[in-house]
């Protein structure tokens, strides 16, 4: 009895190794060439719109492209085939993503989303040759000696003495209030905005208050922020789906002034969430207002929108990671299984960014980490009214 | 202090009406219910979806939510909770269902009803202004719901045979059985009653600060530390802790602020503190 | 079964663990196993704590802040005063021991769901502190930790320095399995001794033990402490394999799961947390080529396993045990 039922959990326990073993192992047989790219990131819990913007965006791209016939690189012609690995958050995830990406033979990869994660994979991606685009801040990520993480988007600490720059000399902007939720990455978001409004001369009067990120009703922690008066509240870091609540809770305690955050925001869910009471509301996205918008860029909104039933303002940003990868890699096709070549690369690169009216695609960061390794997105300054954004100010990061 | 007091009312009400379900089916079943803020958001979606997208009355919509998770309530006790119950030789065993019902329902809530943060226009519009208090009128009037329901759900337990029933149910199960009562029409009634107190709950609160799918595990979360200040399986503890919680959160904001992120670890161990000298709560039963 | 073929049992699992497994993938080229397979022997190490406080009757929703301290106390002594990583794991592990007895002397007289939902809140006490806390690098996290480095004695290396090999991952591999294998037999002596039989009584009436002139507070607290040793260990590693370490590194999530690992394990079994986390951790990624559909297709599998295995996969043998 004993024996046999051993003798079942064993064979049991075999199989389901097996079965571990073969996943992931039947290669791809297609009649063309395929050309992987990965996504690492978080598609599920509270912090699910986060990744599932970036892997939509890529996903209705590479869709795109390969109606179009697939992208050619070098001799060849490939599609693109996105592989993606829900991390749930969890930098232990990450890196077992990380892992899987490279076993597939993958040697690009957009994510993963948050500060802790991108860290974890760094020893992975270093030592198996991938370069990844962090949605994560950190500057350690992108300085030498690290060399495999090319930030995705504008930081904080890049967008946000402009901001604070323009609206004091525009708006009379004086003392500035900072909120955030008591996580790394909103945190590092905030203490790196306080340091660029001291820099400016503003007076910070409030820096140290924060929220949990699961908080439903704002109104507690706003109340004695709003008593101080500030003219400009700045939202560090603050979620998407906070973001309305916040507003809509400052506003009702009879806030009168600036509300500011350096992330991407989504139109239909300030309108949703806060209605006219979020006009004003000043945050920084790619290619998000029709001002500067493309055809191309029209285009892509119109394929998401009918992929997915509702377009998400942040893939105006997230849009960018998967053309970038695509155009480096035809700009050098040796790039294609040698990240070297790819890092050679991306000093010369420089193509037509397609998405907005004038713009080129090109690696920059030379300043904020002595090396390039951002992807130049447009620092699309944007106020929100009347459930969509309009454009305040338009800057580069070099 | 005056908006200090009103903010911590408030949210000690919504906090209330959240813990009431979820003390509910322990107090029934020793379940601790992990997927009771799933059924929160659920029922926050569906008043999204029938107020805010199709335009119905909100009131129709409320009612809709409730149903819902009445209806998702008795199913989830009766073919899943009950079987495992009634086999497993730990009574904790149900942990693990509960997270996975939990994990299951967070899964159909993203598939179903994507993962933006989503918004209904205002029930009532304009805010209360004195030179002390500002409120919302929204904000008062959903308050006011939430004590109304609280006081009319007690009412219901004090003084309706399935109120009575349930009550004798959960001081002892056994000698209730033994007195003729239909356990397991009872637990069913209890559990549906829970989860449509979280399904009400969340479509009273979709009008104030909206729903999201990813909210669920840290709204259950939240119901458990209120359950426990009170004392776990007690209506009237359940109540207690919501306000105590409410009230600690805006005090707490208030007055810590200058120290950064404080107020919920002073919370957090006072919690701890408290409850190694009050090992049951303030009220609770004691199990073990 | 014998004592001698259960140990010739044993005996095999070890060395196809340390010897088959690497051989199989080197066969396959499944080289990312290594790190899921690591993962899973961790995490059994932190779950198998876990899974002592069940066997004392209480249910542990706070490893994570454990792993987490344990992590952050070897990070910093890496980091901070350059000792070796090899003799920060047991530091990292009393220190747990230490933490837990101090938290543990008020809160184990708590029972039942009011001990688990302390527990709780104890994994978000602990990431809050390594926010506020100046030590930690708070919300910064501390970052590049360098690998761990060779062990010698005599002039013989012991464990080489992990920087210079040529597969970093196999020798965490191979390093976690035998702390796994470590653990384990610990935990299996320790259950079949008579502290254990004291903990079974525990279990199952306290009352009744302390009647018979048990010290039962001090057996709580050495499970306690002796779970979150296993806690702090395992938090250290992973500390060492991703490099960084973060407040959100174990999050209340993962506490969580710990506990579930024991669960789906069945908690009569010294072995079920490795078996509930392996099935949990490799269940998990396995799915993850189905996209969206992983988490519901995930749960779905859960809840039907525990209608068909309310006591655990290893309950597959309970009957048995029953019988004897």
């Amino acid at each position: 009895m004993t024996t046999r039922r051993s003798v079942l959990m064993g064979t049991a326990l075999a199989a389901v190794s097996g079965l571990a073993l073969s996943a992931g192992l039947a290669p791809a047989t297609a009649a063309e060439k395929e050309l992987n790219i990965g996504f690492v990131g978080v598609t599920s819990g509270p912090a699910a719109a986060w990744g599932t913007s970036n892997v939509r965006s890529m996903q209705v791209r590479a869709d795109w492209l390969n109606e179009l016939g697939g992208v050619k690189i070098g001799d060849d012609t490939y599609k693109i085939n996105i592989v993606t690995f829900d991390d749930q958050k969890d930098p232990k995830r990450a890196i077992a993503g990380m892992e899987k990406m490279a076993q597939e033979g993958i040697h690009y990869v957009v994510g993963p989303n948050v500060d802790d994660g991108a860290a974890a994979v760094r020893p992975v991606a270093e030592s198996k040759g991938i370069i990844y685009f962090p949605y994560a801040f950190p500057k350690e990520l992108y300085t030498k000696p690290a060399s495999n993480a090319v930030l995705g988007m504008i930081a904080n600490y890049q967008s946000a003495p402009a901001i604070y720059k323009y609206l004091k000399e525009n708006k009379g902007v004086k003392k500035v209030a900072f909120i955030a939720a008591n996580e790394s990455d909103p945190l590092s978001q905030r203490d790196g905005g306080v340091a660029a409004a001291k820099a400016l001369g503003l007076e910070v009067v409030a820096q140290n208050d924060t929220y949990p990120n699961d908080t439903r009703d704002f109104t507690p922690v706003l109340t004695p922020i709003i008593r101080l008066k500030p003219d400009l509240l700045v939202l560090s870091g603050v979620s998407p789906g906070n973001a309305p609540l916040l507003i809509r809770a400052a506003r009702e305690l009879g806030y009168t002034g600036l509300i500011s955050t350096e992330t991407a925001h989504d139109a239909a869910v300030l309108k949703e969430g806060a209605g006219e009471l979020a006009d004003g509301f000043i945050s920084v996205g790619g290619a998000s207002t029709p001002a500067i918008r493309s055809k191309t860029m029209d285009e892509f909104i119109a394929r998401y929108t009918k992929k997915f039933g509702e377009y998400n303002d942040e893939s105006n940003t997230k849009v960018y990671a998967l053309d970038y990868i695509i155009e480096t890699l035809k700009a050098n096709p040796k790039a294609i299984n040698d990240v070297a070549e790819f890092k050679k690369t991306v000093d010369t690169f420089g193509a037509p960014n397609p998405y907005v009216k004038e713009g080129t695609l090109k690696y920059v960061g030379t300043t904020s980490f002595g090396q390039k390794r951002q992807l130049s997105v447009p620092m699309v300054v944007t106020q929100y009214k009347d459930g969509a954004f309009e454009t305040l100010f338009v800057g580069e990061v070099d | 202090m005056e908006q200090v007091i009103a903010n911590g009312l408030y949210l000690g009400a919504q906090y209330a009406l959240i813990a009431l379900g979820l003390t509910l089916i322990f107090a029934l079943m020793n379940v601790l219910n992990f997927a009771h803020g799933q059924m929160y958001v659920l029922g926050g979606f569906v008043t999204y979806t029938i107020y805010g997208q199709l335009g119905l009355p909100f009131v129709l919509a409320l009612a809709c939510s409730a149903l819902t998770l009445a209806i998702v309530g008795a199913l989830v006790e009766k073919f899943l909770f009950r079987p495992v119950i009634k086999r497993s030789a730990r009574e904790e065993s149900t942990m693990l269902l509960a997270a996975a019902i939990a994990f299951l329902m967070d899964a159909i809530i993203l598939i179903l009803f994507g993962e933006k943060q989503r918004g209904v226009p205002k029930i009532i519009n304009g805010v209360f202004v004195s030179d002390s208090l500002v409120m919302p009128y929204d904000r008062i009037l959903v308050g006011v719901i939430a004590i109304a329901m609280i006081a009319s759900f007690m009412a219901y337990m004090q003084y309706s045979r399935t109120g009575r029933a349930m009550r004798a149910l959960a001081q002892d199960r056994v000698a209730a059985q033994l007195m003729g009562v239909n356990v397991d029409r009872y637990s069913m009634i209890g559990f549906a009653l829970g989860a449509l107190l979280a399904g009400v709950v969340g479509g009273l609160l979709v009008t104030i600060t909206g729903v999201n799918s990813g909210i669920g595990g840290p709204i259950s979360i939240k119901a458990f530390l209120m359950v426990m200040i009170g004392g776990a399986g007690v209506v009237g503890g359940a109540i207690a802790g919501g306000f105590i919680l409410g009230m600690m959160e805006s005090v707490g904001l208030n007055v810590l602020r200058e120290f950064g992120d404080v107020t919920y670890l002073v919370i957090f161990v006072l919690l701890m503190v408290f409850l190694s000298l009050r090992p049951n709560g303030l009220m609770g039963k004691p199990w073990g | 079964m014998t004592n001698a073929t259960k140990l010739l049992l044993a005996a095999a699992c070890v060395l196809f663990l340390l010897v088959g497994v690497p051989a199989l993938i080197a066969a396959t080229g499944r080289n990312d196993l290594y790190y899921t397979l690591t993962s899973v022997a961790l995490l059994s190490i932190i779950s198998g704590g876990v899974w002592l406080t069940f066997y004392i009757g209480r249910i542990n929703i706070g490893q994570g802040a454990f792993a987490l301290l344990g992590g952050y106390v070897s990070a910093v002594l890496v980091t901070a005063y350059g000792i070796s990583f090899w003799l920060t794991l047991p530091v990292a592990g009393l220190v747990c021991a230490l933490a837990s007895v101090l938290i543990g002397l008020p809160i184990l007289r708590l029972r039942g769901v009011y001990f688990a939902m302390v527990t709780l809140t104890l994994t978000e006490v602990m990431r809050l502190l390594a926010l506020a806390v100046p030590i930690t690098n708070g919300a910064k996290g501390i970052v590049s930790i360098p690998l761990p480095g060779g062990v010698s004695l005599f002039g013989l290396t012991l464990i080489p320095d992990f920087a210079t090999l040529e597969n970093p991952r196999l020798a965490f591999y191979l390093a976690s399995v035998v702390l796994m294998v470590l653990c384990f037999g610990a935990l299996y002596r320790l259950v079949h001794s008579r502290i254990g039989h004291i903990c079974l009584s525990l279990q199952q009436n306290e009352e009744l033990a302390s009647s018979i002139g048990v010290n039962i507070a001090s057996i709580r607290v050495l499970a306690y402490a002796i779970s979150s040793f296993l806690g702090g260990l395992g938090g250290a590693m992973f500390a060492a394999i991703s490099q960084s370490i973060y407040p959100s590194s174990f999050t209340v999530a993962d506490s969580v799961n710990f506990m579930l690992n024991c669960f789906l394990g069945g908690l009569h079994y010294v072995l079920g947390p490795i078996l509930g986390t392996f099935a949990l951790y490799f269940g998990w990624d396995l799915l993850f080529q189905t996209g969206v559909y992983q988490l519901l297709i995930f749960s779905s599998a859960l809840i039907v396993l525990m209608l068909v295995l309310p006591n655990g996969l290893l309950s597959l043998r309970l009957p048995r045990k029953k019988g004897a």
